[in-house]
């Protein structure tokens, strides 16, 4: 467990939940006839996260950091990932289904492992086409395919 | 009608042909996911949820319901007849329910024994499965009718025992447990409200009107959350895959597991019924009971077949156990069940008391379809084992993004909208820091599912009573259930200001 980030979320929960207390006195009133409105559970809710997270962070000055042996970490790998997803995902509505899982997959596939090219497309191919198909040719599902021209 | 005449008409549906091959797909999957390490049962049926969803969208939402359940269900039992196989043979716990596995199951494979012990793991896991099976059938009736006479104020307690007994077993920080937990019945909040009608936290964003979809997030935290791990730390599979050799156990073998076997699907599936304690903690349990009923118990640690056959009887037990009060009450006891849960709400089907009543094709037709599935799972590991073992050796390459492929496709599928996708993506990000970070993400998931029925039910107690919080404590079923709620935080507490170590639940 890392001091830091342990404060660092102590802090950010803390915040969370003071927002949530600010921003449950904007909704509005109720016209349920109770007196249990919609923003009874959210304050609750909220404060509950504040003591929590208060506490969270009184821990954090207690306990003894421990040292762990931290093993290589993949930044490279795994932020040529993400951005792949991540245009996976605002490019998937444009450019349709197939392209885009195609070219995930393959960017994805070359970065854990370069080599093996014949592999890689065949899989890649393999899954967004069959995937496409499968699901809205067969199933009948809706799915942006191809991009509209 | 009686409850056997309930469970034939069970059969008849767990028999159609579809739902013979949903079960079939389920357990053969859930084999797969148990033993793949990385994929646990929680992310294997969170991922399975939008493409059971997509290949019963033809079908009339009650068939269509029984039918995904039963595939869903499979998964999870299906997994924890896989975890053991790698456990055995590669020293590697595939779920942290076969963590103690390793410890007999390894050796065993060491000395040429690995066919017996996987063989006995899984003749284990079939005898626990129709035991607690057994038990789900005779609580079912019962159960659901004392459940039928809570009211607001009895359901409000009930489950905040369930918040509680989950956080308070959840991790190594009883602290960072409930804030998840919280955090999720927090999210739970933001959408329109379903007694009011006004819209809560959406900022006039439409999309969030309908609030955030529990499925999006499980499939973010459990799914992508490993994945991301393991593409970041990943671990290098050495190691060499142990030989099988002779499956069929001898007749010794046979001799010495079958107290073991009885006695841990007993204990597996009491605490399988238990809220919080899941699998893992059954199977860590009943090795210490085994070796505790041993006459030699110097003997655990070097092969002993009873450490292998005791832990994988309790851990699929406890996997059945645990439908009973996701079945019987409506409140699921772990994350893995709480998902399913999720799975039958987006069907529009409530778990609890009158699903029974209400839905019994569905409640029936899922426990006779685990039934059949235990017996699949027991043919299909018994001469395949072999070809089991090979799935291990799947090149992450390949796995890790197809993994992430198939849970966009899930997302997409169900949702239509790109907001879901980058929702996705940043859970992920979130699962991976909160897990590393020890802060435990199968609470957030289950206070996400029960947050607004837990606020239906505080609104309508607090209605009845004009307002007064004391109407929880002057209900005397109420009154116990929070107080069996705060012992189960207090009591790990009080334990651990005393110096005492206590076991705690990994996430199954």
């Amino acid at each position: 467990m890392s001091k830091t980030f342990d404060r660092f979320a102590g802090i950010i929960f803390l915040l969370i939940g003071l927002l949530f207390v600010i921003e449950s006195q904007r909704i509005s009133e109720s016209s349920y006839g109770s007196e249990v409105g919609p923003d009874i559970f959210p304050i609750g809710l909220g404060t509950i996260l504040i003591l929590l997270s208060a506490r969270l962070l009184y821990e954090t000055f207690r306990y003894e950091a421990v040292i762990k042996n931290e093993e290589s970490i993949k930044y490279k790998k795994f932020f040529i990932i993400f951005i792949s997803a991540v245009l996976y995902a605002a490019l998937l509505e444009p450019l349709g289904y197939v392209i885009t899982t195609f070219l995930f997959l393959v960017i994805a596939f070359q970065t854990m492992e370069s080599g093996k090219w014949l592999q890689t497309l065949v899989i890649a191919t393999a899954f967004s086409f069959g995937v496409y198909y499968l699901f809205a040719e067969f199933l009948g599902g809706s799915l942006p395919g191809f991009p509209e021209f | 009608m009686s409850t056997l005449q309930f469970l034939m008409d069970g059969f008849s549906i767990a028999f159609q042909w579809q739902n013979i091959l949903f079960a079939f797909v389920g357990v053969l999957i859930g084999t797969a996911v148990g033993v793949l390490p990385g994929i646990g049962p929680m992310s294997g049926v969170a991922l399975l949820i939008p493409v059971t969803a997509t290949i019963t969208s033809g079908m009339p939402t009650e068939a269509a319901a029984a039918s995904s359940i039963i595939l869903l269900a499979g998964v999870y039992y299906g997994a924890m007849y896989g975890g053991s196989t790698t456990s055995i043979l590669l020293n590697t716990p595939g779920e942290s329910s076969s963590v103690v596995t390793t410890l007999d199951g390894y050796q065993m494979a060491r000395q040429g024994r690995a066919g017996a012990a996987l063989s006995i793991a899984a003749i284990g896991s079939f005898a626990a499965g129709i035991v607690s099976l057994i038990g789900l059938v005779l609580l079912a009736e019962p159960l659901s009718n004392i459940a039928l006479q809570f009211g607001p104020a009895e359901y409000f307690s009930l489950m905040l025992l369930g918040l509680a007994a989950v956080s308070g077993l959840a991790g190594k920080s009883m602290t960072k447990a409930l804030m998840m937990t919280v955090f999720g019945l927090m999210l739970g909040t933001i959408g329109i409200d379903a007694v009011s009608g006004i819209a809560r936290f959406t900022y006039d964003l439409p999309i969030l009107y309908s609030g955030l979809e529990f499925l999006t997030i499980a499939v973010g935290l459990f799914a992508l959350g490993e994945v991301f791990k393991t593409i970041l730390e990943r671990e290098h599979e050495d190691g060499t895959i142990a030989k099988i050799g002779r499956i069929l156990p001898t007749k010794q073998d046979l001799k010495d597991s079958a107290k073991p076997i009885m006695r841990g699907s007993l204990l597996g599936f009491f605490i399988g019924v238990l809220p919080g304690a899941g699998a893992t903690l059954a199977s860590f349990f009943s090795y210490i009971a085994e070796k505790k009923f041993s006459k030699t118990p110097e003997k655990f640690g070097t092969g002993a077949i009873a450490g292998v056959a005791g832990p994988e009887s309790a851990n699929n037990a406890a996997s059945g156990g645990a439908m009973i009060p996701l079945l019987t009450l409506g409140i699921p006891g772990s994350g893995t069940t709480a998902i399913l849960m999720g799975a039958l709400i987006m069907y529009n089907i409530q778990p609890g008391p009158l699903l029974f009543d209400d839905h019994p094709e569905v409640a029936w037709g899922l426990i006779a379809s685990m039934f059949v599935g235990n017996l699949m799972l027991l043919i299909l590991n018994m001469p395949l084992v072999k070809v089991f073992a090979k799935i291990i050796e799947t090149p992450k390459k390949y796995l890790l993004p197809i993994i992430i492929a198939i849970s966009f496709f899930g997302v997409y599928a169900v949702q239509y909208t790109t907001f879901d996708l980058f929702l996705l993506l940043a859970c992920g990000i979130l699962g991976y820091l909160l897990v590393k970070n020890d802060f435990p993400v199968a609470p957030l998931v289950l206070a996400l599912v029960l947050g607004p029925m837990i606020e239906n039910n505080l609104r309508r107690a607090l209605t009845i009573s004009n307002g007064d919080f004391m109407i929880f404590f002057t209900k005397p079923l109420s009154l116990i259930l929070l107080i069996v709620a705060a012992a189960w935080l207090l009591i790990p507490l009080l334990l651990k200001f005393k110096g005492r170590t206590i076991v705690l639940n990994e996430e199954d």
